[in-house]
């Protein structure tokens, strides 16, 4: 049995302000080389738990701590600041709070400037890193102009030059397209056993890690362990099967679309239509005008070609709460002053706002605030809704809950262009696919074919989800 | 040669730059001003690369701002001696009235002109690092002015999002100067609130490699002093001194 890395003891933690403990009672021994998921829904303690093995907490947010953290068999209180930050390294979620310098080279030089590592190793270390990692060519490299995926490598390049032996992760992929997320377990696979690190990662869906992990911690909602052991079969991502609403009637037709911004075309000419009720989805890389298109559908971007269609068209951002404008939700869902207020009562009700109108439409959960602003586009009366990244960062739970609220407003007629790079839910959810590529629509495919049209999706940085066996055989 | 200014040691640079400031403010008359901005100029033509194009546009509120400092004292200005040189209907314009106006005004030259050649040779990163290396400036003040610094662009990209947003919630507000400024408000909570959360991920993923803020011992790319810097610093003390001179002597 190789040594003991990680001990915790009837681990709790609880915030200051919050009566309600984030986590109870966790106990957990991880030996080095391990590869560790901590899973569980959003708000059930999994990120709080990573911050506590790297100290960040409690220490950061006064949290109130009982039962004992060891950390290379020493409690982990007898750390000095900063000194257990070198033999646990992490990299974070966002892609683009994590970086405080312009370049690779000189975010690289802060990490090692960090540790007092003498001037004249540094090169040599920089270099090494650069290399194991194959991020040689990106040396000089503004970090900003990286892409996501680029900057995940970047930022675990960083956390690998501190030499660690435990490496955390949080969310690392829910920012990346299939492709990139699939390449980026690839090459942290061949990192990891290279440099017999023990990872672990809090992570909400393992489908894209296939089978890179052998534990998996389970965190229920009350922050206690109920599962710890090797990874469960990972199901696919079961949404209850969903009548598709699509009619007959159409609901939008455009026709030589094209967006130019400051002299450069962001999209050439494109052509399709939408019925109501019908879900599209849009894939393609990062980068391929697919919110470009959103935004040139609802008016945003001015776009020449035309737009026949029922109604206005109403744009659900990726953070919904960029749209909000007034000081309650009730407020919110009645903006434009177009509803009545009998019909803004019914919208209410069945989008199951009414327990939270008077809310602060900033303090409501993710889920909640993107149902206010679905409310809000509706009683607009915009009958074909464009949302921009819907399923970027969320549980499972999130999922369905917007799976539900598309099937709901589908089968009252309103149509849906939905973005998104999450394939096991655009399988649940679309009735078409339209392709997109630098900036050139390839085309709108019914999805009953469109899955198993491998060249197709490579060609678009995407991947058929594991669900497309399982979903195809439902259907027959 | 062309490279001199933007290769100087950004604090000594600093330094030499502040100090001349405060000298000339001890000076008032329009010739020390006048001098020492011509001087810069020239300063910066020789030993710089400077987009001078960008340069005129920025000098164009501090040239509106000296004209106003000069029209002002011109013409509310009381007069109480000298001997008047000019007059109009309404104000005579003595000769003390006129050397007030003109020191107010090069002087309000001489400070900005002095600004840019600082700003426009300068680079920020390399500005906060030098700081750091040779003022001693604790690297937590640092740091948080390079991530703020780096977040700029970030906040911008989300305000014009957030804009976007807006506008086509309500359309009105595209179509009406007014609104669109009041407007502005309801969308600096939404930016407020991210940049906030953007904030603290930085600050963590800052501690997480090790940050603890205290001073450091070594650096990747030591920033030096080196003997030109000496030199151009001597270069900016005799021109502030022959400035000085000058411009005491032609005032007699």
């Amino acid at each position: 049995m190789p040594e003991e890395v990680i001990r915790l003891n009837n681990l709790s933690f609880r915030f200051p302000d919050c009566s309600k403990a984030v986590l109870h009672n966790v106990s957990a021994i991880i030996h080095r080389g391990e590869r560790i998921a901590i899973c569980g829904p959003s708000g059930c303690g999994k990120s709080t738990l990573l911050y506590l093995l790297n100290r960040l907490y409690p220490l950061n947010c006064d949290g109130i701590v009982s039962g004992e953290i060891r950390l290379f068999g020493k409690n982990g209180e007898h750390y000095a600041p900063g000194e257990i930050n070198r033999r646990i390294a992490t990299v974070f979620q966002d892609p683009d709070a994590q970086f405080c310098m312009p370049t690779v080279e000189e975010e690289l030089a802060f990490t090692l400037e960090n540790l007092h590592i003498p001037q004249a190793d540094m090169e040599e270390r920089i270099a090494g890193i650069l290399s194991l990692t194959s991020l040689t060519e990106w040396r000089h490299s503004k970090i900003h102009s990286l892409s996501g995926g680029m900057k995940q490598r970047v930022a675990v390049a960083c956390a690998l030059i501190m030499d660690p032996e435990v490496l955390l992760l949080d969310e690392p992929l829910s920012h990346l397209d299939p492709v990139t997320a699939r390449d980026f377990v690839c090459w942290l696979d061949r990192l990891q056993q290279l440099r017999q690190l023990t990872i672990i990662a809090v992570e909400h869906r393992l489908v894209h890690w296939k089978s890179f992990f052998k534990r998996e911690i389970r965190l229920g909602k009350d922050g206690r362990v109920i599962a710890d052991g090797p990874p469960a079969e990972i199901p696919a991502l079961l949404f209850p099967s969903r009548l598709s609403g699509k009619a007959a009637e159409e609901a939008l037709r455009i026709q030589g679309l094209a967006v130019e911004i400051d002299g450069k075309t962001r999209l050439s000419p494109l052509s399709f239509s939408l019925t109501r009720g019908e879900v599209t989805i849009v894939a393609g890389p990062n980068g391929s005008g697919k919110t470009t298109l959103l935004k040139a559908l609802c008016g945003i971007h001015q776009a020449s070609g035309t737009i026949q269609a029922i109604s206005r068209r109403g744009y659900v951002p990726q953070s919904p709460e960029f749209m909000f404008l007034t000081q309650s939700v009730s407020q919110e869902v009645a903006y434009s002053g177009i509803s009545s207020l009998q019909e803004i009562k019914g919208l209410m009700n069945r989008l199951d706002l009414s327990t939270i109108a008077d809310s602060h439409p900033f303090s409501v959960s993710h889920g909640q605030k993107r149902r206010v602003a679905v409310g809000a586009m509706l009683a607009d009366k915009r009958q074909i809704l464009l949302m921009d990244e819907p399923t970027a960062g969320q549980d499972a739970a999130s999922l369905q809950e917007l799976y539900t609220l598309i099937g709901q407003r589908t089968a009252e007629g309103a149509a849906f262009v939905i973005v998104t790079h999450d394939m096991s839910f655009a399988l649940a959810v679309a009735d078409s696919v339209v392709l997109l590529k630098d900036g050139a629509m390839t085309g709108k495919y019914s999805a009953a074919d469109f899955w198993t049209r491998d060249d197709l999706l490579l060609a678009h940085h995407l991947l058929a989800p594991e669900g497309v066996a399982i979903h195809e055989a439902s259907i027959e | 040669m062309k490279h001199l200014l933007n290769d100087m040691n950004p604090s000594f640079k600093f330094v030499i730059v502040t100090l001349s400031m405060i000298v000339m403010a001890f000076f008032f008359n329009p010739w020390t001003p006048l001098i020492f901005c011509c001087g810069i100029v020239l300063l910066q033509i020789l030993f710089s690369q400077t987009n001078w194009k960008l340069w005129l546009v920025c000098m164009l509120p501090f040239a509106f701002g000296a004209f106003g400092y000069l029209w002002t004292t011109i013409v509310f200005g009381r007069a109480s001696s000298g001997t008047i040189i000019w007059s109009s209907g309404f104000f005579d314009i003595t000769d003390q009235q006129l050397n007030l106006a003109l020191s107010l005004s090069f002087r309000v030259l001489a400070f900005s002109v002095l600004s840019l050649m600082f700003a426009f040779t300068t680079a920020p990163v390399k500005f906060v690092m030098s700081l750091m290396q040779q003022m001693k400036l604790s690297p937590k003040l640092a740091y948080s002015v390079l991530v703020g610094y780096h977040f700029l662009p970030l906040i911008k990209d989300e305000f014009v999002q957030i804009k976007q947003v807006h506008e086509m919630r309500n359309v009105a507000v595209k179509n009406s100067r007014w609104l669109r400024l009041t407007s502005i408000y309801g969308m600096l909570i939404p930016t407020l609130a991210s940049s906030v959360r953007k904030a603290e991920s930085a600050a963590f993923a800052m501690e997480a490699r090790g940050f603890t803020g205290e001073p450091r011992t070594s650096y990747f790319r030591p920033i030096r002093i080196k003997p030109r810097d000496y030199w151009l610093s001597l270069l900016f003390s005799a021109l502030l001194a022959a400035s000085c001179i000058i411009g005491v002597l032609l005032e007699k």
